[in-house]
């Protein structure tokens, strides 16, 4: 009896290599206690992967979790499917668990992404799985992790709007770039990973489960569908993303997309390209909505 | 805690209280018992007797360590009676015994109802003359605005030029300093005015003006209880002289007689 | 809360029987402690009574002083009162906390923590400790205005210009590291962050000393006309009787962990009774 409860437990028998089915359903559960209380950070067992600390094992072990067998799964590194590492790891997780390797947003079922968000809105039953480099939004502000810890206990954050204040005195504007901090469903203050702010609005009343997964720090975190995701910002001081006006994607022509320069043969940064690679394939071959004409182009930093 | 901290109101005041009076002293004591000096005790008030009446005005007569200061000082609290009782009727009708009284109720009786004049005052420092006295005005019920256009009334009338009243009071001169206390005191005039010399370092002109000033007093039904250096101002102000000697009421009755009793000792030659 | 009204008290601030001992509790460590002993360290546990039995109230507009020599347990009694520290005796209550039905010392700390919000403001000997030295003047006056709910980058600024202007820092210097600012002017500022929620007590704690003596009054006069605008209820902690004096009306003396005289502010220089406060104002006579 026992023995066959163990069994039930433990689930199918572990995939040789990477990572075991009791480790999985920590996660799991660590992943369902931040979705219970979204965006707390919730601490988990990291366990040692294949890849180092730092790139994206906090984020493969999440989706290691969540995969299964028909799982279409979308890999992607600053918006690219086929950087290095995203193909790196979506070929070791297809290996591993035995799902489909996807490019297309709207087909995946997991998204695992660096540093961005698909310009495809996600839509209900999609997991966007993001790899967090630091987790706690106040690192920068007090040093003492319990001091921290408090802090958000018991929402106090004043002095996270004091740091909003003098960057406003010091820089005329908050210059906060990629993880601009957020209020998840007025309750804790969160980064959201080092996604451009470009992205920030699309976390606000998602269609999709967000899991923000750090492996160094090992923390994990999650945005549930429909909750609101705001910006810190003051009243009189509007959150603002990024633009570079008259700048347009130099292969699908789009203003309407987070666009980042790429290097020319002599070095020298010029031209803008889509840094959501699937979504520009899609413009270019008319599977996507047209661009509105917008007044503006998202622009980020150099690729 | 050695300080009285009645919260408790005051007993019923024993029969000899005068329906009338403002202040009835009963049986005051005080001795000062000197720590640092082997636990000495000095002996200041021995048991004094003393009423004072709406519009009256009491001057304490007497040689110097008589007691005289040592009573006012204990009406005001600045020293803490030994025994006995410093009855004060409020203007609100109640009598309470400021020698028991609460630290925060004499706080408030000091605001709303007594003025004090001393030589001795220190004007509190870097605060400028109009403010002194206007405070003094919004402490006993005036109106900010009020108590400025008083304010300003009171130091004209003590003859304290316009041009110092924006200065600190503490750079003004001794006969200065002491208008200006006189202006405080008299502003919004209190229901009971105590006064220690307060003409003793003024020039004959200014002496004139502020004792003038005490005299109307009494029309707005001010008691005053006073201790003066000269007898010419006893003589012209006091309703009644009441004579201390070794911490004694040693007699009383209207200044023209006590004045000119050669067997009192009072302090300044006639 | 039941639906009986209870009425306000009179006072802002009350403490009674308020203790703090350092290592063994409770009556065993208390024998042999206290001005009568000459120590506040208990001979049978060691332990150290810091405070004991100490007791009074505070009104709306009155400032009050706690007066000592260092080690006399006056520090002790207001980081109890503020929070800084855990009372392990007696009650604390503030007319705004449930009417002063609530005894604040047997609060959790988060709940004590957020008195600091809007009830209690300190103003600390060190202005390091009261402010964050790394961040402008304005940016220390943020900090609680935002811990309040204040969202308006402008009107934080405006509210920042008019505490300053009240303590009278120039406005040219608003945006500079407080790390730049003087002893006197250090001070000024963290006055005007405590005021910022405009806190019905405030807690000065040595707040002149260690200042130039020119400078220490400059800041005197401006405590003195604040204590008499807000209206607010003032502890003093002090070991200066010129700052007492100037600032308060009542007083209490500390030695050895308790309170060995209270009186009126002028009654205790004049007229002091214990034999300790008469040896303490003439030394402060010279």
């Amino acid at each position: 009896m026992t023995a066959q409860l163990t069994t039930e437990l433990a689930g199918p028998p572990p995939s040789p290599g990477i990572f075991d089915e009791l480790s999985k359903r920590e996660i799991r559960r660590a992943m369902l206690s931040g979705i219970a209380i979204p965006g707390y950070q919730v601490p988990f067992g990291s366990r040692e992967m294949p890849v180092a600390r730092g790139w994206g094992s906090g984020g493969l072990q999440a989706t290691l979790s969540l995969v299964g067998e028909d799982s279409r799964l979308k890999v992607i590194d600053q918006g690219e499917d086929a950087g290095v590492n995203a193909s790196n790891l979506r070929r070791l997780v297809a290996a591993h668990a035995g799902c489909t390797e996807e490019t297309d947003t709207r087909s995946a079922d997991i998204i695992q992404s660096r540093h961005r968000i698909p310009e495809q809105p996600l839509r209900d039953g999609q997991v966007l799985v993001l790899q967090v480099p630091g987790a706690e939004p106040l690192a920068g502000i007090v040093r003492d992790m319990d001091e921290q810890r408090r802090m958000h206990a018991e929402a106090d954050y004043s002095k996270m709007w004091v740091r909003l204040y003098e960057d406003i005195v010091h820089n005329g504007l908050i210059t906060e770039a990629a993880g601009y901090p957020v209020l998840v469903e007025g309750r804790y203050i969160m980064t959201p990973s080092p996604i451009p702010r470009w992205d920030v609005p699309k976390m606000n009343d998602s269609e999709a489960i967000t899991v923000l997964s750090a492996g160094r720090e090992k923390r994990i975190f999650a945005v549930p569908p429909h909750t609101r995701v705001v910006p810190l910002t003051f009243d009189d001081r509007p959150f603002e993303v990024e633009r570079t006006p008259g700048a347009a994607c130099r292969l699908c022509g789009s203003q309407d997309t987070y666009i980042v320069q790429e290097p020319g043969p002599d070095g020298t940064f010029s031209a803008w390209v889509c840094s959501d690679t699937d979504f520009c394939r899609r413009r270019r071959t008319g599977d996507a909505p047209a661009a509105p004409a917008a007044g503006g182009t998202a622009q980020g930093g150099t690729a | 805690m050695t300080s009285p901290q009645h919260t408790a109101p005051p007993p019923a005041p024993p029969a000899g209280v005068p329906a009338g009076s403002v202040l009835s002293v009963r049986a005051l004591r005080k001795d000062f018992t000197l720590h640092t000096i082997d636990g000495r005790v000095v002996d200041a008030l021995n048991g004094v007797d003393l009423d004072v009446a709406p519009g009256e005005h009491v001057a304490l007569a007497g040689t110097s360590g008589a007691g005289k200061s040592t009573l006012l000082r204990c009406v005001y609290r600045t020293y803490l009676s030994g025994g006995g009782a410093i009855w004060f009727r409020t203007s609100g009708g109640h009598l309470v015994d400021v020698a028991t009284l609460s630290d925060a109720e004499i706080v408030g009786l000091r605001g709303r109802e007594f003025g004090y004049v001393s030589q001795f005052l220190r004007p509190q420092p870097r605060r400028s003359v109009l403010d002194i006295v206007s405070s003094a005005g919004v402490a006993r019920g005036m109106a900010r605005e009020a108590a400025r256009d008083a304010a300003a009334a009171a130091l004209r009338q003590v003859d304290i030029a316009e041009r110092l009243w924006d200065m600190h009071a503490t750079v003004l001169s001794g006969g200065q300093k002491q208008r200006v206390n006189i202006a405080a005191g008299t502003i919004a005039p209190p229901r009971l005015l105590l006064l220690d010399e307060p003409v003793s370092a003024l020039d004959p002109a200014n002496r004139a003006a502020v004792l003038d000033l005490i005299a109307r007093l009494e029309e707005t039904g001010t008691a005053v209880l006073s201790v003066f250096h000269d007898l010419d101002a006893i003589e012209r102000l006091a309703t009644r002289v009441v004579v201390l000697g070794r911490g004694r009421v040693v007699a009383t009755g209207r200044p023209g007689d006590i004045l000119r009793d050669p067997n009192l000792p009072l302090e300044v030659a006639r | 809360m039941s639906s009986t009204t209870v009425a306000p008290p009179r006072w802002a601030l009350k403490a009674e029987g308020l203790g703090r001992i350092y290592g063994v509790q409770g009556p065993e460590s208390l024998d042999g402690t206290g001005p009568d002993f000459g120590t506040a360290v208990s001979p049978a546990t060691g332990a150290v009574v810091a405070a004991w039995d100490i007791g009074f109230e505070v009104e709306p507009g009155e400032a009050l002083g706690i007066i000592g020599e260092s080690g006399s347990g006056k520090s002790t009694v207001m980081r109890c009162i503020a929070g800084d520290e855990t009372a392990t005796a007696g009650r604390i209550a503030l007319r705004g906390v449930g009417h002063g039905a609530v005894n604040i010392r047997e609060l959790d700390p988060p709940a004590r923590r957020k008195l600091r919000l809007d009830q209690i403001a300190v103003v600390y000997q060190d202005p390091a400790a009261g402010l964050n030295l790394d961040v402008t003047a304005g940016g220390n006056i943020a900090d609680p205005l935002t811990a309040a709910g204040w969202r308006s980058y402008q009107r934080i600024r405006d509210r920042a210009a008019d505490l300053l202007r009240r303590v009278e820092v120039p406005l040219s210097r608003m945006d500079d590291l407080a790390r730049t600012f003087s002893g006197g002017m250090r001070q000024r500022v963290q006055i005007a962050r405590a005021l910022a929620n405009e806190p019905p007590v405030l807690l000065l704690d040595e707040p002149t000393t260690g200042l130039d003596a020119s400078v220490a009054a400059g800041v005197l006069d401006l405590l003195r006309t604040l204590l008499e605008e807000t209206g607010v209820a003032a502890v003093v902690v002090s070991h200066d009787f010129g700052v007492i004096d100037m600032l308060t009306r009542r007083v209490v003396v500390m030695r050895h962990g308790r309170i060995v005289e209270s009186g009126l502010t002028d009654q205790l220089l004049e007229d002091p009774q214990h034999p300790y406060s008469q040896q303490l104002v003439a030394a402060a006579r010279g």
